[in-house]
């Protein structure tokens, strides 16, 4: 049955928002601390242990994005797990993000001067600690511009997520302009909707830069 | 046992052999020139003595700990070893002051206060206190390098490794650093250093030591390295470096 499309239906994709962003934040908040794990591991000395980051890296970004979501969705039910669709989804993005934010953030971390290193090695400091108080505070102005790249992709790429019954912006337009054939309208509000999370993070990503000090 | 032992160490990347039979004692308080023409290992062997570059053969041992031993305690041993590079290395995206305090507070667990304390007195000691704010970009050369010395010092080093200071300064830059080094010496620090700067070595070193293809090439007092070489590449190198 075709109705008119009516004042409610853009609240609706407001509402369908939620699930967009509510999804980029648990991808994030898996992803980032096991990118960070990543980047740490595939910046040490040992051979041993930067290979081991490179081979889940790969493994991650070699298989698409839709693979992860059927993999979770349907491979947590075997193992007798009945995992709901969003909850698959956000293991599925986590790793997802987990592979790009590894690597982008090992390549900030590998671009820190290796004097900065031996500075702060010699100093009596253990790996970790040069990680977090010498190389990372300066490889986050480097990193800052390919992350939020990546961030909003993610946001973006949520709704891929809709293949598993996730209904999200994306999917909340889609049964919207098949309800009332305004096709048109409907995607336009839909596209706008991104735009107003993911410029606002591009225009962020700048003011973080000028503001952190650096190798300048 | 010495407080740096060297024992016939061997160091190479890949087929070059940068040292070969190396061996020094150093007591505590001493103060050591190594001279040399560049490629002769001198800095190689300076940072074999920290454990940032590891040996292919021999022993290097400091404060009794064998450095190229997997299970020595590196981490406790250069919070003891303070080493100052041509480049300076500051962090920089610290202030002067926490450059300074950032060792005392990580790795020695000193508390904020009492790491600021230390970084006002190491900075008094090198002439900064007036630059504890800054960021190294605001600062010229030798005062970076003063602030690298002052890093240094806040460990309260029990030796002190120095990797041509001076090379990278503007020429009216250097005196400033060096008054520092004297300063040092006089007041009992044990020092190694890689210098250029011969009148320095000669005004200050009770040894120096002349390096030349990765060996200890000559050694002695400075009156009599600089005053009575026995060797023609001595001769030669003092002859370069002097005129």
């Amino acid at each position: 049955m075709i109705r008119d499309l009516s004042w409610i239906d853009p609240l609706y994709l407001v509402l369908a928002l939620r699930w967009t962003l509510g999804l980029t934040v648990l991808a994030l908040l898996g992803g980032a601390p096991l990118g960070l794990i990543v980047a740490a591991v595939g910046s040490m000395h040992r051979p041993a242990a930067r290979w081991l980051a490179r081979g889940y890296v790969g493994v991650v970004q070699g298989i698409p994005l839709l693979a992860w979501l059927f993999l979770f969705f349907f491979g947590f039910p075997i193992f007798g797990i009945e995992v709901p669709a969003w909850l698959a989804a956000s293991f599925a993005f986590s790793v997802y993000a987990s592979g790009f934010l590894g690597e982008i953030w090992r390549g900030a971390i590998q671009s820190i001067p290796r004097t900065q290193w031996e500075a702060s090695v010699s100093i009596g400091m253990s790996y970790v600690e040069q990680l977090r108080h010498v190389i990372i505070p300066q490889a986050v102005r480097i990193a800052t511009p390919p992350t939020v790249g990546f961030m909003v992709q993610l946001v973006k790429n949520t709704s891929l997520a809709s293949v598993i019954g996730f209904v999200e912006l994306t999917r909340e337009g889609q049964m919207t302009a098949a309800a009332t054939l305004a096709q048109l309208p409907v995607y336009l509000m839909v596209g706008a909707l991104y735009f107003v999370v993911c410029y606002p993070l591009t225009t962020f990503s700048r003011v973080l830069e000028r503001r952190l000090h650096g190798v300048r | 046992m010495a407080f740096v032992e060297l024992r016939s160490i061997r160091k190479q990347f890949g087929d070059h052999v940068v040292l070969s039979d190396v061996d020094l004692s150093v007591e505590k308080g001493e103060v050591i020139a190594i001279i040399g023409r560049s490629g002769s290992g001198k800095s190689t062997l300076l940072r074999c003595v920290n454990g940032l570059e590891a040996i292919d053969a021999g022993d290097v041992i400091v404060d009794g700990v064998h450095v190229n031993d997997a299970k020595a305690d590196l981490r406790a041993l250069r919070a003891r070893v303070g080493f100052v590079f041509q480049s300076y290395n500051l962090f920089p995206h610290l202030t002067v002051e926490r450059n300074i305090t950032l060792g005392p507070v990580i790795v020695k667990g000193l508390s904020a206060a009492d790491a600021a304390a230390l970084a006002r007195q190491a900075l008094r000691r090198v002439g900064l206190e007036d630059k504890a704010g800054a960021y190294a970009d605001q600062l010229s050369g030798g005062q970076q390098q003063r602030v690298a010395i002052a890093r240094s010092l806040a460990m309260s080093p029990a030796l002190m490794l120095f990797d041509e200071i001076t090379s990278a300064l503007d020429p009216e830059l250097v005196g400033e650093v060096l008054r520092v080094l004297e300063a040092m010496a006089r007041e009992g620090m044990t020092m190694l250093l890689v210098t250029h700067e011969m009148n320095f070595a000669r005004r200050v070193a009770n040894r120096v030591l002349f390096m030349n293809g990765g060996r200890i090439w000559e050694e002695g007092p400075a009156a009599e390295i600089f005053g009575a070489p026995r060797t023609e590449e001595l001769r030669n190198f003092l002859g370069a470096v002097l005129n």
